[in-house]
């Protein structure tokens, strides 16, 4: 049983992660681009008022917490954002065709991102706010990586 | 500065001062500062942009303060002028070293261009809100938000715009047989006979207005009013 449990759980973290073997149907692959440009639009502003919190002199810890599970839990959501056929060739994106020829890059610094998310909601629900401030700087980084490589520069 | 150029350099019969060296020096400083924070915002460097915006606030600061205490040439006094100066020398009417009228009004452009283009940065963040200008908490996340965009749309039109005409006006007198890139090196530039020579400023006096510049840039660093919001 737990053979089939793992087997399961890798089956999904693949096609989660992307992978996807069957073509998507087009209209399916613009709802998918949509969802992620809103997803990640709302990450980006949560984590601006993330930042005009954590370096105020008195942070606001609940709008602390509340930014970082917001955060933790989209970047869950985000496994599910970029399957193949959701780029460039589809629409207007950020999302850089080399996400689709270094995938397993690519997902390794999503997972960094998921990683790095996980831990800041951790610090954030614990509220000790050297630990905060550390894993908030980890967060962004994981962030930066992958846009710097991964996205175009857009103008909107 | 008031120091002499040694007397190895003197014999270039004619030559006259025209820059001091913190004139020059601050030119030069901003052309290269202006195009690395043109590189390194493409670049993926955001943290050196800020910096070298902040270190462009510097000049600007001292640039300013120069202006009113500096050698005759590089003081607002002595180069902006009134319209009518501005069409006699369009006439061929106007002798006289430093800033013509009309290349004072290109300095005090660029000067204010750049210098709304440091103020936009400093509450400007970036779009995932990873890098934000010192003074960004001093203002609401949308205004920062929007400050970026015409950061963005301020040097694309304005500043490039200015600069291209900086240049094309070099390259205007450089073809009519005056170079103007090379006083801006050595400082010194033959110039018409009988024009004042260049009162030069004093060493210490610039000190000064480093130290004060030096000083305002790192108040704004740390968050300008009482250090925050």
């Amino acid at each position: 049983m737990r053979v089939h449990w793992f087997a399961a759980a890798a089956a999904l973290s693949l096609t989660a992660a992307g992978v996807a073997i069957a073509a998507l149907p087009k209209n399916k692959a613009l709802a998918i681009m949509h969802d992620r440009h809103e997803g990640m639009e709302k990450i980006g502003d949560t984590n601006k008022l993330l930042r005009r919190e954590i370096t105020s002199s008195s942070p606001f810890m609940p709008a602390v917490q509340s930014g970082a599970a917001t955060i933790a839990g989209l970047s869950v959501k985000a496994s599910g954002w970029f399957p193949k056929g959701t780029g460039p060739e589809l629409g207007k994106t950020g999302a850089k065709p080399e996400i689709w020829q270094n995938q397993q890059d690519f997902v390794s610094k999503l997972h960094a991102f998921q990683g790095a998310a996980r831990a800041f909601n951790a610090a954030a629900k614990a509220g000790d706010m050297n630990a905060i401030k550390a894993r908030y700087a980890d967060l962004n980084g994981a962030c930066k990586a992958c846009h710097d490589k991964y996205r175009m520069e857009m103008h909107h | 500065m008031p120091r002499q150029i040694p007397d190895g350099d003197a014999p270039l019969i004619g030559k006259q001062p025209v820059w001091d060296l913190p004139v020059r020096l601050v030119h030069w400083l901003l052309a290269g500062l202006i195009t690395f924070s043109w590189w390194s915002v493409h670049h993926h460097h955001t943290d050196w942009h800020i910096w070298s915006g902040i270190s462009i606030l510097t000049l600007l600061i001292f640039r300013l303060l120069w202006g009113f205490v500096g050698s005759s040439t590089a003081r607002w006094a002595n180069f902006i002028r009134g319209p009518r100066t501005v069409i006699d020398f369009l006439r061929g009417r106007w002798t006289g070293i430093g800033h013509t009228p009309l290349g004072a009004l290109s300095v005090v452009a660029l000067f204010l261009a750049v210098s709304v283009q440091v103020g936009l940065g400093l509450i400007s963040q970036d779009e995932d809100g990873i890098f934000a200008g010192p003074l960004s908490t001093l203002v609401s996340s949308d205004t920062s938000d929007k400050a970026r965009d015409i950061h963005e749309l301020w040097f694309e039109t304005v500043i490039v715009g200015l600069i291209a005409l900086h240049i094309a006006a070099i390259i205007y007198y450089r073809i009519r047989g005056k170079g103007l890139t090379k006083p801006m090196i050595t400082g010194k530039a033959v110039t018409d006979p009988g024009a004042a020579p260049m009162r030069p400023g004093k060493w210490w006096v610039a000190v000064i207005c480093l130290a004060v510049a030096l000083g305002v840039a790192r108040w704004v660093v740390a968050g300008a009013p009482p250090f925050g919001p």
